[in-house]
């Protein structure tokens, strides 16, 4: 054994980078909420990049070490305790056997990835793996980690101790824009409709999970009352249900969907979606798809800058 | 299958890294096989630059790995993929007939009198015309190895209930609105649960999970509470 869950903490799963090419049998994607937090905690214990590790939500957990590991923890600030001395994220720990890390108050962001030197024992079921809450199914036991779970992990030789350059740590002010582009649905709106929607803030829910985020705001309408034949629903997609309060698919969304869509979010906006806590606020810009591909390769290359440092 | 092979497209980008394909035909055999074939031809043609591509009753979804692809021309070159197509028809999908046993009585069949009520029909009566049609399975999805079924006779047409039921366990057999299907796993649903199959519909561990795929048809084949048991028995 290698470490042991004293408290679960709300959501704690096994996530990878997801599983792709599934979705024409129903399965989403899954995996991290906030990949570009995984990768980069993966990166602190030389991992490949989108290799699994923890996902922790709003309320973390308490974890016994069995053996000595090497730890990295990306995404949002949690106050992190080990063995009751404080410890940070973006930078590597070095955890010895009986060590006790304990997740406390949450500061910043929703998602926490703790990234461990080494591979999970786990399998990986349809290419990946990781958690798939909805269906029960990948990660551990196909569900969410409980108090007393211990997970096995086949370490790597202890890592040089690396810190996340300044530039690379994110900053979450629980205020966010988000870039879109058109969706399939998005002329069955009016100007009008689109305006309210572009031209005001809106509230994230407590109604959001892995599979989507219902968010509080100005109500959007349809046109006419267009009835939408149901089409292949994919990650960010906006959808306008009948209450006219938009919902933002996710990892674990379903595969087909019959709620026209307003707009999808950017491809490299889409790991924000994972930092989303109730009660944070949410602007709205529509960019060119040109600019979006633009921003989606920036990003790439700001990762590739930090694997070759 | 010519005929289709003109069948008028529009090609509409669904955020930055999806299109959809609608097809302007009625839902059915011919389209969903027009569409398998299509698929097929857009993975061939841009190979592995696309992660997934999602049928659906009258379109396609096709989502790109946007840093591999050459975005500059990737309107033409999708323009072409479907303007060029000449459906497959030496490597075409086979459709099986799936028999799916199901209990229609007793607990396993909670919502069967209020939709024989609703429907104005003895239960005997839902049940022979649930189980005498043969139905498409026009694609998966919602959920993992969700069978989207059409052909239920209009007759059993039904609306959601108001309040979704929180859990509905995997296996229970329900329509909804224009719609019949079989939930692949626990989760919360509104449709009328008339029955529940003993088979799995998805197996995620099996070498195959699917009980179905596109194009099959599925035939419901009624059995008793006592066949019930012992078929689940003998699958624990």
């Amino acid at each position: 054994m290698s470490l042991r869950f004293i408290k679960a903490g709300l959501q704690t799963s096994i996530q990878d980078d997801g599983r792709f090419g599934f979705m024409h049998q129903g399965i989403s994607r899954s995996g991290a909420m906030d990949p570009l937090s995984l990768q980069l905690a993966n990166w602190l214990v030389s991992n490949p990049l989108n290799q699994a590790a923890i996902e922790i939500t709003l309320v973390g957990p308490t974890i016994e070490f069995t053996r000595n590991l090497s730890v990295a923890i990306c995404g949002a600030e949690f106050d992190l305790s080990l063995n009751g001395k404080s410890v940070f994220n973006n930078e590597t720990i070095n955890v010895k056997a009986s060590d006790v890390l304990e997740f406390k108050q949450l500061r910043h962001g929703a998602r926490a990835y703790l990234a461990i030197a080494g591979e999970l024992n786990v399998d990986s079921l349809f290419a990946s793996q990781s958690t798939h809450l909805t269906a029960g199914l990948g990660g551990y036991n196909g569900r969410q980690f409980k108090t007393n779970d211990v997970l096995e992990v086949y370490p790597k030789q202890e890592t040089d101790k690396r810190a996340l350059p300044e530039t690379y740590r994110p900053i979450y002010a629980g205020s966010y824009l988000l870039r879109c582009c058109n969706g399939i649905e998005t002329d069955c709106f009016d100007r009008e409709s689109l305006d309210s929607f572009y031209h005001s803030r809106y509230k994230v829910s407590k109604d959001l999970n892995r599979m989507g985020l219902r968010l509080e705001g100005n109500l959007v309408f349809l046109n006419t009352a267009k009835d939408i034949v149901s089409s292949g629903l994919i990650q960010g997609s906006i959808q306008i249900p009948p209450s006219g309060l938009p919902i933002i698919s996710s990892v674990d969304g379903q595969t087909i969907g019959g709620y026209p869509r307003v707009a999808n979010v950017i491809s490299s906006d889409l790991n924000i979606l994972g930092q989303l806590k109730p009660g944070d606020k949410i602007a709205w810009s529509l960019v060119s798809r040109a600019k979006a591909w633009q921003h989606l390769q920036q990003k790439q290359r700001f990762l590739n800058k930090l694997l070759l440092s | 299958m010519n005929e289709l092979s003109k069948i008028k497209t529009s090609i509409k980008w669904n955020g930055d890294s999806a299109v959809t394909l609608f097809f302007d035909e009625a839902a059915g055999e011919d389209l969903t096989r027009y569409i398998l074939s299509l698929a097929e031809e857009f993975k061939s043609s841009f190979p592995g630059m696309i992660i997934e591509a999602i049928p659906a009753y009258q379109s396609l979804t096709i989502c790109f790995d946007v840093l591999a692809i050459e975005t500059d021309t990737i309107d033409d070159a999708l323009k072409q993929v479907v303007d060029n197509h000449i459906p497959n028809t030496t490597n075409a999908v086979v459709s099986r007939l799936i028999e799916i046993p199901v209990c229609y009585q007793g607990d396993y069949a909670p919502d069967l009198e209020r939709l024989a009520e609703h429907c104005k029909l003895s239960p005997a009566e839902v049940i022979r015309q649930h189980t005498e049609k043969d139905y498409l399975v026009n694609m998966l999805g919602f959920l993992p190895g969700f069978l989207y079924l059409s052909g239920l006779s209009e007759q059993l047409h039904c609306p959601r209930k108001e309040v979704p039921s929180l859990k509905v366990v995997a296996g229970s057999v329900g329509i909804g609105g224009n719609q019949t299907g079989i939930y692949p796993v626990d989760s919360p649903g509104g449709w009328q649960i008339i029955g529940q199959t003993p088979v799995s519909i998805f197996s995620p561990a099996a070498s195959e999970p699917f009980i179905a795929q596109a194009l099959d048809k599925i035939r419901f084949v009624p059995i008793d509470i006592g066949k019930f048991e012992q078929m689940k028995s003998e699958q624990a």
